[in-house]
């Protein structure tokens, strides 16, 4: 494939990644959503350095880095997802907004 | 400094010490605050007797001034004393009627619970009308010159509790503020073109300034002249301050403050002789006001407001000598004339105290007046009239002869008929008073009320020879008639004045008097006189409604725009910030959709022309 | 169009699939599943663009480890006994709009852009980009593991029973 290709792959996993993230009312599913922009943002990095670039294996570098700390992020969210399921008894996003709508 | 620096300090400085000792700490205690302030005056009275002996009678002339603020057009601002006949014997007539006052207030005020603030303004009076007369620096004069008419506005309204002195005292220092403008823009005229406002240094100038300025200057000048000394069309608020105690109108309203105009003309001959036009008004401005306010006083039911009518009417002519260019006789006529005025409001006092009325039928219908009321008035009417040998007589004459010789034959002929009138007033308003009285036994007043008006009865007869002297050290290039020199000028003013007697006796002395002036029998007339020949209403229908109009305007302005701006501002602040607190809805969700479609814009924005 | 092409846009296929399963569905397992699926496929596209072990560590992390903790979160917090509210129009709206809104500007930025396809043919081996990682890279790489701790700390602390709810459980 092109470039273009791969990029728009990236662009269709972003997009409905965003869809997800302000759709859904679930923190767990938003959560999902970011993953998947996540995703789409590693597949760009990896495709351009790779097809554009000059150097493939930095591209590699960054977009490792990137999945660990989207680990990280991901552990740390859910134990505050428990967290909060436990204080508040709900993890709808709508639910927790206190500020007066 | 030398002695007589000193001393003219002192003589300033003591009022200055007794007032606001007074003010800040004897307002409990009015004995002793009165104390303080008549000590203060005679320390204040001796030390001007010192300065005239020291400076007036040998005829020096002397500044003792400090620089306090450099000007770049010349030597700079200084405050301080200047010391020489006119200054030192004008101090001298202001510390003496001011003690008389003071010792005269001991018996009329007495009672009054603001026994001790009174003897306190008129500490400051005394203090700022000092300072006027012995200032070295025309700026320093317009300082005490406002500080004075403080003084006679806090004196007006003494009884602040009643509307009417209320309103006088406010009207008296608005109106004189009208002329104090004037008075203003000409010394700051003379500060800016000359860098100096030093009086002997612009007397010294004078000559060397070009007509169009010295003109300009002197008209503005002379506009304080006119508010100060109630001329002209700034009169209207000297008959109205006859609402203050009557010892404050015989010091301030008809001997000393109204004088300041009166000294300041004669202060600033130099300068005022460059400028023609400017005299040759005064003089016609002065010839108008002697008879106007003549003929108001023919018509006056209240003895204080004959003798305030009086009052403008004699200055009035101290400034019509001033303006023919005699400063000897319009300075002697103001030295008699504060003699003999301060004795009929003095005298006049003392029977009101005695029929607590200021009518002057009323007075007689009570009878019993005591009799250094009595003496007072007929004494100080006799020189008023200009009959000799009261003081009242040298005087007119020497003003007379002076327009005799400088003014022309109108303003002469004015000038005798309005001597004719002051004799018939004078006279109606003592027959008014003292005839027609039940027989009873003469009242009894305090000894301090009757020694003052006795001692100024007796100087009355013994001011009017000091008029040699006034010539030869104010006017020495004039000649100078002897002072019981016989002539036309002299004889017709006599005539006249027995006639102007002669009539008011036959209208209301008499015994069989009807007590109805010949004006009075004209109503229409006599309602033009008695009215300020209505100029208060053409003031109040002009002046007064622009101001309210001008006022009504900006209040409006104020209220709803400048109101309305600020309030729409703040609320038009509260509207947006509601609006923009709908974006805070700590909704994650709308955060990010709101912050992705921005990035969108500018990342189309940004990079699509870039990266073609 | 080569076989390596056609397997390309299947894998990019799978991926897409899966991501609309993953926003799409009401079940929230369903959506985990699909999220995995998803991952499967961006996994063969790195495949496609010759990144073995980037390809390898996205199937491990996120399939493996991602979705489980996922998956166990769903079982700790998710309220799955209430029933169902639907969700309002006008936000599945709004969210369409704006995220059509995005990939469209930003489909527009990269349509437009001039793409200079370097055809360099190269690769990086899982060699390589182990050298790299140990050689320039090598801050990055003991922050990671730094990270992974903390988070790994932190998110155990987060999640404990603290106070009266029992102590010493965890």
């Amino acid at each position: 494939m092109s470039i273009t290709g791969y990029l728009t792959v990236a662009l269709l996993l972003f997009g409905i990644g965003l869809y997800g993230l302000i759709a859904r009312r679930s923190l767990v599913a938003m959560l999902i959503a970011i993953e998947l922009m996540l995703a789409g943002i590693s597949i760009n990095i990896i495709a351009l350095t790779r097809l554009v670039g000059r150097d493939p294996a930095v591209g590699q570098v960054v977009v490792l880095i990137l999945a660990g700390v989207a680990a990280a992020e991901t552990a740390i969210a859910l134990s505050l997802f428990v967290a909060i399921h436990r204080s508040a008894h709900a993890i709808d996003v709508e639910k927790l907004s206190e500020l007066r709508r | 400094m030398n002695a007589t620096a000193v001393a003219a300090v002192v003589a300033q400085a003591a009022p200055l010490v007794a007032c606001l000792t007074i003010l800040l700490l004897l307002r409990r205690r009015p004995g002793l605050a009165a104390g303080v302030a008549i000590a203060s005056l005679v320390v204040a009275t001796v030390a001007t007797a010192f300065l005239v002996a020291q400076v007036a009678v040998p005829n020096t002339s002397s500044v003792s001034q400090a620089v306090w603020l450099p000007i770049e057009a010349g030597p700079g601002l200084a405050f301080g004393v200047l010391l020489d006949a006119l200054s030192t014997s004008m101090a001298l007539v202001v510390a003496v009627i001011t003690l008389l006052v003071m010792i005269y207030s001991l018996g009329y005020m007495r009672g009054d619970p603001g026994f001790a603030r009174y003897f306190g303004f008129l500490a400051l009076f005394a203090w700022a009308m000092l300072g006027l007369v012995l200032a070295s620096n025309l700026l320093q004069t317009l300082v005490f010159w406002e500080l004075v008419g403080l003084a006679s506005f806090l004196l007006i309204g003494f009884w602040f509790e009643r509307p009417e002195p209320a309103a006088a005292a406010r009207k008296a220092f608005i109106m004189t503020r009208v002329g104090d403008v004037g008075f203003l823009l000409g010394v700051l005229l003379l500060i800016s073109s000359l860098g100096n406002a030093t009086i002997p240094d612009l007397l010294a100038a004078a000559p060397r300034l070009e007509g169009g300025f010295v003109t300009t200057v002197a008209a503005l000048l002379l506009m304080g002249v006119i508010g100060k000394s109630a001329q002209g069309p700034l009169f209207t608020w000297l008959p109205d301050a006859m609402e203050g105690p009557t010892p404050v109108s015989a010091l301030l309203h008809s001997a000393t403050m109204v004088a300041a105009g009166v000294y300041l003309v004669a202060r600033l001959n130099g300068l005022f002789m460059q400028a023609h036009a400017v005299m040759t008004a005064l003089l016609w401005i002065s010839v108008i006001t002697a008879l106007a306010s003549a003929t108001m006083a023919m018509v006056s039911e209240d003895i204080k407001r004959v003798l305030a009518y009086s009052s403008i009417s004699q200055l009035a002519y101290m400034l019509m000598a001033l303006a023919a260019g005699s400063v000897a006789a319009g300075f002697f006529h103001l030295v008699t004339h504060a003699g003999f005025k301060a004795l009929l409001f003095l005298a006049s006092g003392v029977l009101i105290h005695h029929a607590h009325s200021n009518e002057m039928r009323t007075i007689a219908a009570q009878g019993g007046a005591p009799r250094s009321g009595r003496i007072g008035l007929m004494a100080g009417s006799l020189a008023l009239a200009g009959i000799v040998p009261f003081a009242g007589y040298f005087s007119k004459e020497a003003v007379l002869a002076a327009l005799g010789e400088h003014a022309g034959p109108v303003a002469l002929a004015l000038a005798y008929a309005g001597a004719g009138l002051t004799a018939y007033y004078s006279f109606r308003m003592v027959f008014l008073t003292l005839r027609g009285s039940p027989a009873k036994p003469a009242g009894h007043e305090a000894a301090s009320m009757a020694a003052p008006v006795l001692a100024l009865s007796a100087l009355t007869l013994v001011l009017g020879w000091l008029g040699g002297w006034f010539a030869t050290r104010l006017s020495p290039d004039l000649e100078h008639h002897g002072a019981l020199a016989i002539g036309a000028g002299p004889l017709t003013a006599l005539t006249l004045a027995a006639l102007g007697i002669l009539l008011a006796w036959r209208e209301y002395g008499a015994a069989a008097a009807a007590r109805v002036g010949f004006v009075e029998r004209m109503p229409r007339l006599r309602a033009f006189f008695a009215d300020n020949w209505y100029l208060d209403r053409v003031y109040r229908a002009t002046f007064v409604r622009a101001t309210d109009a001008l006022s009504t305007a900006a209040r409006w302005h104020d209220h709803t725009i400048l109101d309305g701006a600020s309030d729409g501002l703040a609320l038009g602040t509260v509207k947006s910030g509601r609006v923009l607190a709908l974006l805070q809805t700590g909704y994650v969700q709308l955060y990010v959709a709101t912050f992705m479609s921005v990035v969108a814009a500018l990342a189309v924005w940004l990079f699509v022309g870039w990266m073609r | 169009m080569t076989a390596h092409g056609v397997v390309t846009v299947a894998m990019a296929a799978v991926a897409v699939a899966g991501a609309l399963m993953a926003v799409g569905f009401r079940n929230i397992f369903h959506n985990i599943l699909g999220f995995a699926l998803a991952m499967l496929g961006v996994a063969g596209v790195f495949l496609s663009l010759g990144a073995d072990f980037v390809a390898a560590v996205f199937i491990l992390v996120y399939v493996g480890a991602v979705a489980i903790a996922m998956v166990y979160a769903v079982m700790l917090s998710q309220p799955l006994d209430q029933p169902f509210v639907p969700r309002s129009t006008a936000k599945i709206g709004a969210a369409a709009a704006v995220a059509l809104l995005v990939a469209g500007a930003l489909w527009h930025v990269m349509a437009g852009a001039a793409w200079h396809e370097e055809a360099w043919g190269q690769t990086a081996t899982a060699a390589q980009v182990g050298r790299r990682f140990l050689t320039d890279y090598v801050l990055a790489f003991e922050l990671i593991s730094v990270l992974l701790v903390v988070a790994m700390m932190g998110a155990v602390m987060v999640a404990r029973r603290t106070g009266a709810e029992g102590r010493g459980r965890w």
